[in-house]
């Protein structure tokens, strides 16, 4: 669906995009990760067809994003960041609007308005005027914008950005139902989200790919520690024991509390200690009211990442 | 048309078809309903009105003090109360147009979406200019009243008339071209309307400044300077007199600013 080869963008002499070579199957979901002003909307507007590359190339569905830039914002449904729509405009309205310059006619254009409306859930707002709704309205209009014309290929630029966790969980239940049309590319820095949406995750860092997989892989093959958290009764500080056990990095001791001792321990995320622990405790005679394990979720992923320079990628 | 035609062959893309005319359609119903949704079309239409009313009675009174050599129509297209509504109608029709859009992020929307850039300025510029139309229809009804009231005592010549509203058209899509040029330079709808009625009355300074200066330049450059200058344009029209040239000469400078507008709206494609 989608074919990125070298993309580059510079504005000004700053490489927003560098380089960005990737591809999407129909029917995937893949989500764009990265901080503030990694290149992610950049790269986005360029596959919508709103701006050109420096240099590279951009397909999507076989067309050149430039070249046959019509062609493609016709199989590209939209939705900028921060959901720019005219404020004087009632919902209805301003779908039909957006229907009508999409190429919807007729009777298809009424069929269609209300069934993305009802999609979207914002039928009950259909009469408003635009300026006035809310923010998770006005996300959700700009999102039935982007789907009004059945387009093959979803960029959605932060589509939860600003919403409230009903909202947040409403839209990822959207997307799921989607899938079954569309291919989705979307962008968040709610890593979240994307664990729970995607299929696939890129992450870009300073306009280069740092990473790309799928989330469970992401948080697993990475240099990530995941934590463990043990609360036992002894009457000696055993951290020094626990930091002996193989491949323990690290012992925090958070609390004490009668008797019982709450240690964290970091360790190496492909190791699971949690028997040897456990081993150790009954060798000691302390007994355990706590054991579990913390998997790295992609926030420690990014975090680690993104203080990584670019010349340590871990994923070359 | 031919406007549209000369557009689609600057940019060597494919033949007018029906959906592209139904583009343009859908976004000049867009336009023309922005400006009456929002008090803008009112303010001006009231604006015209009352200062057309006022000029119109400056021209009553020339005639009814002296016996005097114009007519009715031309006493009412030199008032200085004409010139007043004329400099503050354009920046107000246009300074909406491309800076709320940039504002708002809108233009993203709306780039992304299967429109080619002529068709967005073509629309923009067709509704403010249905609107420019629009305002001057009342000023029409002060000269068939007073025909009315007096019973066809006062002369109004028909000639004159058409004139006067001929060359107003073309003066005024000038302008409006220059407003639209303007509104898209900036995101800033002040900054849009300032910029506008600069270029707007500096136009019409350069034509003042050979009549006022006229006599101690050379004849030749009179004769240039005439070319653009709208006071004696109007002066011309107002008296009947059809004088193609200047009719050319707007709406040449009109086809130049779209072309402009044009450009800077896609300057992102080009900005590699």
């Amino acid at each position: 669906m989608i074919h990125v080869h070298e993309l580059t963008k510079q504005y000004a002499g700053r490489t927003a995009v560098d380089r960005l070579s990737f591809d999407v199957e129909a029917g995937e979901i893949v989500g764009f990760l990265g901080p503030n002003g990694a290149g992610k909307s950049t790269t986005m507007r360029i596959l919508s067809g709103y701006m050109p590359p420096t240099s590279g190339m951009a397909l999507v569905d076989g067309h050149d994003v430039f070249r046959e830039s019509l062609e493609v914002r016709r199989k590209v449904g939209y939705m900028p960041e921060m959901a720019p729509l005219y404020h004087d405009m009632r919902v209805k309205e301003y779908l039909h609007f957006r229907a009508e310059l999409k190429g919807l006619r007729g009777r298809d254009l009424r069929h269609r308005t209300g069934e993305v409306m009802e999609l979207c859930a914002v039928t009950d707002v259909r009469r408003r005027v635009i300026g006035n709704l809310s923010k998770g309205f006005k996300q959700r209009v700009a999102l039935a914008d982007a789907l009004i014309h059945r387009p093959k290929l979803l960029i959605l630029d932060e589509p939860t950005n600003g919403l409230d966790p009903t909202q947040i969980r409403g839209v990822r239940e959207l997307l799921r139902s989607l899938r079954e049309q569309h291919t989705i590319l979307l962008s968040t820095h709610i890593l979240h989200e994307v664990e729970q949406t995607c299929d696939r995750v890129i992450m870009i860092h300073e306009g280069k790919i740092q990473a790309c997989d799928t989330p469970r892989n992401l948080t697993r093959s990475l240099r990530a520690t995941s934590l463990v958290h043990v609360e036992l009764q002894s009457a000696t500080d055993v951290a020094k024991e626990l930091e002996a056990l193989p491949g323990v990095r690290k012992v925090m001791t958070s609390k004490t509390d009668k008797g019982w001792r709450a240690y964290a321990l970091r360790v190496e995320s492909q190791t699971d200690i949690r028997e040897s622990v456990l081993d150790l405790a009954t060798a000691k005679g302390w007994r355990i009211r706590e054991l579990h394990r913390q998997l790295p979720t992609l926030e420690d992923v990014f975090v680690e990442l993104a203080a990584a320079d670019s010349g340590a990628r871990p994923f070359g | 048309m031919c406007l549209w035609n000369w557009r689609r062959r600057i940019q060597g893309q494919g033949h007018l078809d029906d959906e592209t005319m139904r583009v343009f359609w859908t976004l000049l119903k867009k336009e023309l309903r922005a400006f009456f949704v929002s008090p803008v079309a009112y303010i001006v239409l009231a604006l015209v009105m009352v200062l057309g009313g006022v000029s119109f009675k400056a021209a009553l009174s020339v005639l009814e003090s002296a016996p005097s050599e114009g007519s009715i129509v031309t006493w009412t297209f030199h008032a200085q109360w004409f010139w007043l509504s004329y400099f503050f109608v354009f920046p107000l029709l246009t300074m909406r147009l491309f800076a709320e859009e940039k504002k708002l992020g809108t233009l993203e929307t709306l780039f992304t979406a299967p429109v080619r850039a002529w068709q967005v300025v073509g629309a923009k510029f067709t509704a403010a200019m249905v609107l420019y139309a629009v305002i001057w229809l009342p000023s029409l009804g002060n000269f068939w009243l007073l025909d009315w009231i007096t019973g066809g005592k006062v002369e109004i010549p028909v000639g004159a008339l058409r004139g006067s509203y001929l060359i107003l058209f073309a003066m005024g899509i000038f302008n409006l071209a220059m407003g639209c040029f303007a509104s898209s330079l900036t995101s800033n709808q002040i900054v849009a309307a300032v910029i506008s009625f600069t270029m707007s009355v500096l136009h019409f300074l350069l034509g003042v400044f050979a009549l006022v200066v006229g006599r101690r330049l050379p004849e030749s450059m009179v004769e240039a300077v005439h070319y653009v200058a709208s006071v004696e344009h109007i002066r011309l029209f107002t008296q009947g007199l059809i004088d193609t040239r200047p009719l050319i000469y707007y709406a040449s400078l009109t086809l130049l600013f779209l072309t402009l507008t044009h450009q800077v709206v896609e300057f992102r494609r080009w900005k590699l």
